[in-house]
């Protein structure tokens, strides 16, 4: 009788097709879209309000790292068809298990405040009070949760970012940027001492590469049970999805840099006008109506996150714990599940509801940077499976791609340290 | 009672009290209800050394100890059939068979047998996840100071079943024995749940029936996910095993090579079955309908027919109904198993049978045809063509899938939408 792991081999001969590269386009591409959720879009408003084009360059490098660890972890899906949780549980054992899982749920539970802000921002620039948008949030996550699939929240993944992204593209172009700046601010680092600067440039990669990424595209790949044999498939959707990414957070940077730097508004992320100011870079593309505009895009871009991150961080400690995951349990039957679910939510909610509604902006930046400094945390645990041999068989990271991981897991840690001295120690 | 997290890292000690290293993993022969310990993985100086079960003289909480001074480290050798504890079993995934559904090993439980010490279950439970993690004691007084109960929850050793990639370091063909015992509903739950090499594992294990069956319980993406992964004479097997209605459904989601591939490796009969039952429309009769049925023709006895019902029944979906057709194989009439036994052994079937049977046309909607299930509360209805010809029946168990809504039907524990599976 055949070995389990060579009936596999048979299609890998016929596979890479066009067809079969269009079949697994997806998990990087929702992963992709995924990341310019409410804190996403956020945060990239208030690089380009504050600094100009000078953060292009932190887009670029944010954009080549996330390729590599979003194909680290599309890899590890791959290979061995299990989430990163419990690859890590059987890998170094219960108590490092333990220890990701909750770096992991801090950043997470940090995103999904962000969202819960996004929500809060948004209505309040539609002129609600910042509870109703809590409120809308944990209705969504409640409809999601009963809804169960995920396949109809992806295509509203791509039309949003698609959306948000040609909104974006038309206001910067209306706008008259200078091409020429932008272009070479994206290769030529325009580095500052001013902590305001550091704290933009990590939130911008804390809100590009995540924690709860890594997990979420290896555990997708991993349901959708794709193979070894899908690799170039999945490779090329990884990298389409970091450069879609990308390009959407260029322009949102591009059109804030135009529209609102370029005028000399100062943005300060803790005042009330902070989210006006910011909305002001569609104002060339809606002119009176850029408020209701971006406060509808940033709603949508709140659900996106909703969509997927308190499903992802409950599916991953799950996992590693080996307790009942997934919508279709009951609550008596999963109720770590939704232990963990209404945690989140209620988290969120009561956090929203104490936090002025001035400071919601600052709230979403906090978040990511919090994502970034516990990001390597994560990082290190999948470049370590990422090269073990026997768990990965031919998908093994060789040598130039474990170089580009750990250069990129260094970089996340010496950019957490120079933040944290910049601002705490004050150098 | 010994729990391997409490072996673990724990002092050896040779004959004199001399302490040589610590204990790494221990080593049991599977195959028995409950494994014995056979070996004993000792670390020592940085490295791992293997040390027979029968120098170990005892193992508890504070270590072991060995009965003699010097170390014979040149004869044992890993079987084929034993595993390591700690590196196998420890935080890998099990099936729970009981429990019909995959768990994570928290700890394992040893225990002496007829003197010698066996592994005789696994523990999934929160006790077992705060001993780990060396706070079971703190835990268990805030507990007992609340009055709550720390809940432990263990699978005994002959209720799991490990799934292939947990012990993928042996050389080791797992026999699910426990799993073919299951019902296919449960099989397909379970497989379900297990990643892809995994389920390809366990499809392996099982003969082409148990394959077909559980297969004929799980969704059409996986259905085509796992047909798609098995090497195609196996996959030509199993579906010969399915219903024809089943296997035709499933034929139809492949991919246009694959079903070439595998409908050329089916015996031919069945071959030409299944891509009959494929011309119809999938939301017809003619799509739902079975082509294993009794039918007889109307000059036989009632004790014939019996016979004939013996000879047929393996591979007939339903024997409540005996179909009674013409030379030209037209539907004329219908008898239930009770008019068959209750009828005089050497009364001719045309005497008693239904000779208005009621039926429906291959093309007819799958609403028609549960319609007409419910108005005659029939357990079957047979299907004709426009000529009045039997082409096949559907059963009740067919007809009612299409009142189920489709979030009612079986939805398995999963976060991300398999739509992939589907467009590929």
């Amino acid at each position: 009788m055949k070995a389990p792991a060579l009936s596999l081999t048979p299609r890998a001969v016929n596979r890479v097709r066009i067809a079969a590269i269009l079949g697994v386009l997806g998990p990087g591409l929702v992963s992709g879209f995924a990341d310019n959720d409410a804190g996403g879009i956020t945060t990239y408003s208030v690089a380009g309000a504050k600094f100009g084009y000078d953060l292009l360059w932190v887009l670029l490098i944010s954009q080549i790292v996330l390729f590599f660890t979003q194909e680290v972890g599309a890899r590890l899906g791959l290979a061995t068809g299990q989430g990163l949780a419990g690859l890590v549980r059987e890998r170094f054992g219960v108590r490092w298990a333990t220890f990701m899982i909750s770096t992991m749920l801090i950043a997470n539970l940090g995103s999904i405040v962000a969202e819960f802000a996004g929500c809060g921002a948004a209505v309040t620039l539609l002129g609600f009070q910042s509870w109703i948008g809590a409120l809308i949030a944990a209705v969504v996550v409640v409809v999601l949760l009963t809804r169960g699939s995920f396949k109809w929240v992806q295509y509203i993944f791509v039309v949003v970012g698609i959306a948000v992204s040609i909104a974006y593209f038309v206001s910067a172009v209306l706008a008259h940027p200078n091409w020429g700046l932008a272009a070479s601010s994206l290769v030529i680092p325009r580095l500052s001492t001013l902590p305001a600067y550091w704290v933009a440039v990590v939130a911008t990669v804390g809100t590009t590469i995540t924690p709860w990424g890594q997990a979420f595209i290896q555990s997708y790949v991993a349901d959708k049970r794709l193979g070894p044999e899908d690799l170039v498939g999945e490779r090329l959707d990884v990298g389409f999805g970091a450069l879609l990414t990308n390009l959407i957070g260029a322009f949102i940077v591009v059109a804030c840099a135009a529209a609102v730097f370029a005028v000399h508004v100062q943005v300060d992320t803790n005042s009330p006008h902070a989210v006006e100011q910011i909305a002001g870079a569609l104002t060339p593309l809606a002119g009176a109506g850029a408020t209701v505009l971006f406060a509808i895009g940033l709603l949508a871009a709140s659900f996106l996150g909703l969509g997927v991150v308190p499903l992802t961080s409950a599916y991953a400690a799950c996992e590693a714990f080996g307790w009942e995951t997934g919508v279709d349990w009951r609550m008596r039957e999963a109720p770590a599940f939704y232990g963990l679910m209404i945690f989140f939510v209620v988290f969120a909610a009561l956090f929203i509801l104490t936090v002025p509604a001035g400071s919601l902006v600052q709230v979403m930046l906090t978040a990511q940077i919090v994502n970034c400094l516990l990001l390597p945390f994560v990082l290190v645990f999948v470049m370590r499976l990422s090269a073990d041999k026997k768990l990965m068989g031919p998908l093994v990271s060789g040598r130039f791609l474990l170089t580009i991981g750990w250069l990129g897991t260094a970089l996340l840690v010496v950019l957490s340290l120079t933040l944290v001295a910049t601002s705490f120690l004050g150098f | 009672m010994l729990y391997l997290s409490q072996a673990i890292g724990r002092p050896v000690r040779d004959l004199h009290g001399e302490p040589i290293g610590t204990v790494a993993d221990l080593i049991v022969a599977i195959g028995d209800r409950y494994p014995p310990v056979t070996g004993i993985v000792v670390k020592t100086n940085g490295r791992e050394i293997f040390l027979q079960w029968g120098s170990v003289t005892s193992l508890d909480a504070g270590g072991a100890t060995l009965g003699t001074s010097a170390i014979d480290i040149s004869k044992f050798q890993q079987r084929p059939n034993e595993i390591r504890l700690k590196q196998d079993l420890m935080d890998r995934q099990i099936v729970d068979i009981d429990g019909r559904k995959v768990v994570r090993v928290n700890d394992l439980r040893l225990d002496e047998v007829e003197g010698s010490l066996h592994l005789v279950a696994v523990d999934v439970g929160p006790s077992g996840l705060l001993r780990r993690l060396g706070i079971e004691g703190p835990w268990r007084t805030l507990a007992h100071g609340l009055h709550r109960d720390v809940p432990e929850r263990y699978i005994d050793w002959e209720d799991v079943d490990p799934v292939e990639r947990t012990i993928a370091s042996v050389k080791l063909r797992v026999p699910h024995k426990g799993l073919a015992e299951l019902h296919p509903a449960d099989l397909a739950t379970i497989i379900d749940q297990l990643s892809r090499s995994d389920r390809a594992g366990v499809i392996a294990a099982l003969d082409d029936e148990a394959a077909a069956d559980a297969i004929g319980e799980m969704e059409p993406e996986t259905q085509v996910d796992i047909l798609e992964d098995l090497e195609p004479g196996r996959a030509a097997d199993i579906l010969e095993e399915m219903d024809p209605d089943e296997a035709a459904d499933l034929v139809a989601d492949l991919s246009d090579e694959s079903r070439v591939e595998i409908l050329g490796l089916m015996e031919k009969e069945e071959a030409e079955e299944v891509q009959e039952l494929m011309t119809y429309g999938e939301e017809t009769a003619g799509g739902i309908m079975t082509t294993e049925f009794v039918a007889v023709p109307a000059t036989l006895t009632a004790a014939q027919t019996i016979d004939r019902l013996r000879e047929l029944e393996p591979t007939a979906e339903t024997i409540y109904y005996v179909y009674v057709t013409d030379v030209e194989n037209c539907l004329v009439g219908v008898l239930s198993l009770r008019d068959l036994i209750v009828a005089k052994p050497n009364t001719v079937i045309s005497k008693f049978m239904y000779d208005e049977p009621v039926a429906v046309r291959t093309d007819a909607s799958q609403n028609e045809v549960t319609g007409v299930v419910a108005r005659y509360n029939l357990l079957a209805v047979p299907v004709v063509d426009a000529d009045g010809h039997l082409e096949g029946i559907v059963t009740v168990d067919d007809a009612i899938d299409t009142l189920l809504p489709q979030p009612a039907k079986r939805r398995l524990p999963r976060l991300f939408g398999r739509s992939g599976a589907a467009e590929r």
